[in-house]
């Protein structure tokens, strides 16, 4: 992407800013664009507040009333304790980590021996790297199943076990690539320096190229989060087990058990995580937001 | 981000892996074994089944139970099986068994269930779903139902209806509907249609108007009959005309029975031992249930029933084998045949307010069945005053097995036909009857 | 890619030449592993590891399996072309193709406008841009999973739903919503963009902060209204992520899976049953065991349409990034 040009004006022109006409029409618009933000953004997401501390006959019968027959908080401790939503947000945050740890690992080894290293048959190896990306998931899908089932050489099933997930989230292109570019673009006389201290390829690789990618580490890493946070076909395949699966598998199974008052609460406790962490860490989503979009569409599945 | 935080993560991970990994299967010298038990369950159900295995391993030092939440759904099973992720012990439909053993896809125990005492007592049609050809039996019937109405009293007392009088024929069930959705404006009469609940459902009423969905022999899609029509078009006319059957027309199992468990559905039709489920996944109130045998009209009509099998998995040893018919001896089938077994089931279910007395169809024949309930009679806590509409009648009803020839594939393509029916007012009845027929023949000849 | 090695990919010799040596002596690091460049596969060796066993092997696989007939039980067997004629012959997958496209139609008509305007009207906010952007990103951030369970309950299509009470204000409806095969669709795709949108929001502001301020300068000398400006200078500057976010999208909706599945499951009367639903049903809810074959013949079939795609995408942003 093409590094921002910060510019103090934009589509409206600086004099025209002065016309009271222009200032009205834009300051409405923007009111307005607001409201609508607001409504669609997170007018939802209060919605499902409410609901979580609502009983389930006000849901049902008057969806939009305010607490038309009172606050019924235990709601949501019925969903923390009956469903168990502690139990499976802990599994999320765990297949979350391993896909990350495993993602980090082959990007940043892969990259930097790619773009440093640079072994003659460098070249054809990252061609056929980046050609998986030319690869939709949907291709994998029934292959991969059946290698999770029977893996090489280990001789037993990786299915319901967390492996399964992460080991494959490992396999993505965009993160190789995304790394070995950025590897490629560090002041190659830092390396020769380096090289003339003594420092073996193990030390430059741990002492100073990783201090240095810090930025691409932590757009990896946001992705790799997402990605993982956001998946839901490939672990409901190979984690049937209940006691593994992560929220997003087991809240749709719930469902039918689940008076809906404690499943929207469940639903409620699931969102407030992750836009707890988007609130948090609000620059490096919407910055990596750009990246993102491509990787949503050739990455992972 | 450090990179040695990298590696920690990365190790410690992997660690934990390796010893969930290890930790599977101690070594301890006794036979391990998953057996199935329902997903979503109540506390006090979990209990009672924890209670009924913490039992069974008094008897049987030598094998460990343990329980994984399992219940069989068309959409679900095949991808457990081939990945191996079936608990020892698992539960399958009647439709299942006959193709489930011709390939082989589960375990032969027959050598091992000829040593069961009551193996030549089982109704030779229950029996049959489980056998081979040559009749060795490689899953066990455990349960056998009849279709029946469900409904909620509630509902009914409502709209000013009887309860105590359920409908008895397919206008009356109509016309309740309609009363209902007047009076409470909840869905008078609901309808399965998604994830071949929607043929299982269709496939009842038209046998309970005298149809069937296939030739005798099996060779022959038969959809496009009078009897499906009749059907179709009473659903039509009480989803358009009358408007009585609420807004869901994407109900499965599941959801259906949410529903009705939370009041928000007059009748529907479902299998008869269906209260248990109601109750311990879904929070029913007993006060509302009702249940009564379906209207049947026409020379040839017949209520659809269908039951469970207790299959073991391929992949087990002989001494997991053996072990897992211990299991469904003990389990399943000793609360049939023997009293202290029948009274010992009873009460860890009623002692836990787990419900006893649901009403189902007998496995080996009437006599041993009303014998098993006797024996358990003080402890039946179910409102079985409720279900008599249903008990008084159904063991008169001839009772007809599901379509024997790609069940469940055909149950999709009639999956189709019901929810364009209720969803496409404008609808081509005829058109849709036609290529469903034709898509079922196809359906049938790729399974031939 | 940006290496400055020049030499061809693929030479050959088991080992490295004094004269080659001294190259990549120059060069640096290189010259570490003249041995043999066992350090280069040693930091290979995971990304080997993991793309050899769950990417490349499984591609392979893939291509084998299309023309096999398995089902893990017995052992598999060469059958040609039967699993593409079978799967072309399934009168369900020209449906899936259908809903598919129309699910891509619906998607780009809803989903393509709408945050372009926004991100035109957001980049011209003085104050308080990080709220619009945090408001409009804040459905993204909702796990997709979540997104459909709500809206499932949004879309209840009896008069008391959210929806339709919404609709009652001003008059309208109540629409049967998810129940009807008429607006099923419509429905699954206005979710889909509603989950979407703030991404591709972001994507447009961080291109328009891009675009040159000069060119606006020079048009407003010529006298050039707001219009002019947008549809000459803007638009035409935005062209490139444009392109590239309307064939990213294209992918995506072609892969589309989590809403048909949550939804309705495919109905009602298959009106919403997709590609990427038909192939998992082939292979994971067949009861007469897996059709694997069946399965990887139809993927096969829809990667070499994505790939042409993908090519393109690849193509714009390389070019795109050089420009």
């Amino acid at each position: 992407m093409r590094p921002a040009q910060r510019t103090d004006r934009g589509l409206i022109a600086p004099t025209d800013w002065k016309r009271p006409g222009v200032r009205w029409t834009t300051r409405l618009t923007h009111t307005a664009l607001l409201g609508a933000l607001v409504a669609v953004g997170l007018g939802p997401m209060l919605w499902l507040a409410k609901a979580a501390v609502t009983p389930t006959q006000d849901t049902l019968r008057r969806p939009l009333a305010l607490w038309p027959n009172g606050i019924d908080l235990a709601n949501l401790a019925e969903a923390w304790t009956r469903i168990e939503i502690d139990k499976y947000f802990l599994n999320t945050v765990i297949i979350a980590a391993g896909a990350w740890a495993v993602q980090l690992l082959v990007a940043t080894t892969g990259g930097y021996a790619l773009a440093v290293l640079r072994p003659r048959y460098g070249k054809a190896l990252s061609g056929i790297v980046l050609a998986t990306l030319f690869v939709p998931s949907v291709v994998l899908l029934v292959p991969l199943y059946l290698t999770v089932l029977d893996p090489p050489l280990l001789g037993t099933s990786l299915l319901n076990t967390f492996w399964a997930v992460w080991l494959p989230a490992g396999a993505n292109a965009f993160n190789v690539l995304l790394m070995q570019r950025f590897f490629a673009n560090l002041p190659r006389e830092v390396f020769e320096a380096a090289r003339v201290d003594g420092a073996g390829p193990y030390r430059l690789f741990w002492s100073i190229v990783l201090p240095m990618s810090r930025p691409i580490v932590g757009v990896v890493s946001v992705f790799a989060v997402i990605l993982s946070w956001k998946d839901f076909l490939w672990p409901m395949l190979v984690l049937p087990d209940p006691d593994l699966q992560p929220l997003s598998v087991r809240l749709p199974a719930l469902q039918r058990f689940v008076e809906l008052d404690v499943f929207l609460a469940a639903l409620a406790i699931s969102t407030l995580i992750p836009i707890a962490l988007f609130l948090l860490f609000q620059r490096m989503f919407l910055s990596g937001a750009g990246l993102g979009g491509a990787i949503k569409g050739l990455g992972g599945g | 981000m450090k990179p040695s935080r990298i590696i920690a993560a990365t190790t410690a991970a992997a660690l934990a892996a390796l010893g969930a990994a290890c930790s599977d299967e101690p070594d301890d010298g006794r036979v391990h074994l998953a057996v199935a038990m329902d997903p979503g369950l109540e506390q006090g159900a979990i209990d009672a089944f924890n209670e009924r295995i913490a039992q069974f391993e008094d008897a049987n030092p030598d094998i460990d139970i343990e329980a994984q939440e399992y219940n069989w759904t068309a959409s679900t099973f095949t991808a457990q099986l081939a990945g191996g992720t079936l608990p020892d012990v698992f539960t399958i439909p009647f439709t299942d068994g006959r193709g489930l053993i011709e390939r082989g896809q589960i375990a032969d125990i027959s050598s091992l269930t000829d040593e069961l005492p009551y193996v030549d007592d089982f109704n030779p049609n229950v029996a049959a779903a489980g056998s081979d050809a040559e009749g060795g039996l490689w899953a066990v019937p455990t349960a056998a139902y009849g279709q029946g109405l469900h409904y909620n009293r509630t509902l009914f007392e409502d709209a000013g209806l009887d309860p105590d009088a359920p409908p008895q024929t397919w206008d009356e069930i109509r016309e309740a509907a309609d009363a209902i959705s007047e009076a409470t404006g909840e869905t008078g009469y609901a309808q399965m249609t998604n994830g071949n609940t929607g043929g299982w459902i269709l496939t009842t009423m038209v046998y309970a108007l005298g149809g069937r969905t296939e030739s005798a022999d099996g060779g022959t899609a038969t959809i496009d009959t009078p009897q499906m029509r009749e059907a179709v078009d009473l659903l039509r006319d009480m989803r358009w005309e009358d408007g009585s059957m609420g807004d869901d027309f994407l109900y499965d199992w599941g959801t259906v029975n949410q529903d009705f468990a939370s009041g928000r559905i007059g009748m529907y039709i479902s299998g008869g031992d269906v209260f248990t489920p109601l109750f311990t996944q879904n929070d029913l109130d007993p006060a509302d249930y009702g249940l009564t045998a379906l209207p049947l009209d026409g020379a040839d009509s017949g209520v659809l029933g269908g039951g469970t099998l207790a299959a073991v998995s391929p992949n087990t040893e002989a001494d997991e084998q053996a072990a897992a018919v211990e299991w469904i001896d003990f389990y399943y089938m000793e609360k049939l045949t023997d009293q202290d077994a029948a009274v010992a089931d009873a009460e860890a279910l009623a002692d836990s307010g787990q419900p006893v007395g649901a009403p189902q169809l007998p496995v080996f024949d009437r006599a041993t069945y009303e014998q098993s309930l006797e024996w358990v009679d003080e402890y039946v806590n179910v409102p079985v005053e409720q279900m008599t509409p249903y008990t008084e009648l159904i063991f008169d009803q001839p009772l007809l097995p599901e379509p024997a020839t790609a069940t469940q594939e055909v149950y999709a393509v009639l999956d189709t036909v019901v929810q364009t029916a209720l969803t496409d007012e404008g609808a081509d009845i005829d058109a849709l009857l036609a290529q469903a027929e034709t898509d079922a023949q196809a359906a049938m000849d790729a399974a031939a | 890619m940006t290496t400055t090695d020049t030499r061809p990919a693929g030479v050959t010799g088991a080992r490295t030449g004094p004269r080659d040596a001294a190259r990549r002596g120059r060069r640096g690091p290189a010259s570490w592993f003249r041995g043999g460049g066992h350090h280069s596969l040693v930091f290979l060796l995971p990304l080997l590891i993991v793309f050899a066993v769950f990417s490349w092997i499984p591609i392979g696989r893939a291509v084998l399996m299309s023309f096999q007939a398995t089902n893990l039980v017995t052992d598999p067997t060469f059958v040609g072309l039967d699993n593409f004629q079978a799967v072309l012959a399934d009168p369900l997958l020209w449906t899936a193709v259908k809903n598919t496209c129309y699910f891509a139609l619906l998607a780009l008509l809803f989903g393509y406008p709408v945050p372009l305007v926004a991100a035109l009207l957001m980049s011209e906010v003085r104050r308080a841009r990080g709220l619009f952007s945090a408001l409009a990103y804040l459905p993204v951030v909702v796990p997709p999973v979540v997104a459909v369970l709500l809206w499932k309950f949004f879309y209840d299509a009896g008069p008391d739903g959210v929806f339709n009470t919404l609709l009652g204000h001003i008059g309208l409806g109540p629409l049967a919503w998810l129940q009807d095969a008429d607006i099923a669709m419509p429905a699954l795709v206005l979710e889909a963009t509603w989950a979407a949108a703030g991404g591709t929001i972001i994507i447009y502001l961080a291109a328009l902060t891009g675009v040159d301020s000069s060119l606006y300068e020079a048009a407003e000398i010529d006298g050039a209204g707001i219009w002019h400006k947008i549809w000459h200078i803007t638009l035409p500057q935005l062209r490139g992520v444009l392109l590239i976010t309307f064939i990213l999208q294209i992918i995506g909706t072609a892969q589309v899976f989590l809403e048909p599945f949550l939804f309705t499951d495919g109905g009602p009367a298959n009106s919403t049953v997709t590609v990427l639903l038909l192939i998992y049903r082939y292979a994971f809810t067949n009861s007469l065991g897996g059709d694997y074959g069946g399965a990887t013949a139809l993927s096969l079939m829809l990667a070499v349409v994505l790939a042409l795609f993908s090519a393109l995408y690849f193509r714009l942003t390389r070019s795109w990034s050089s420009s």
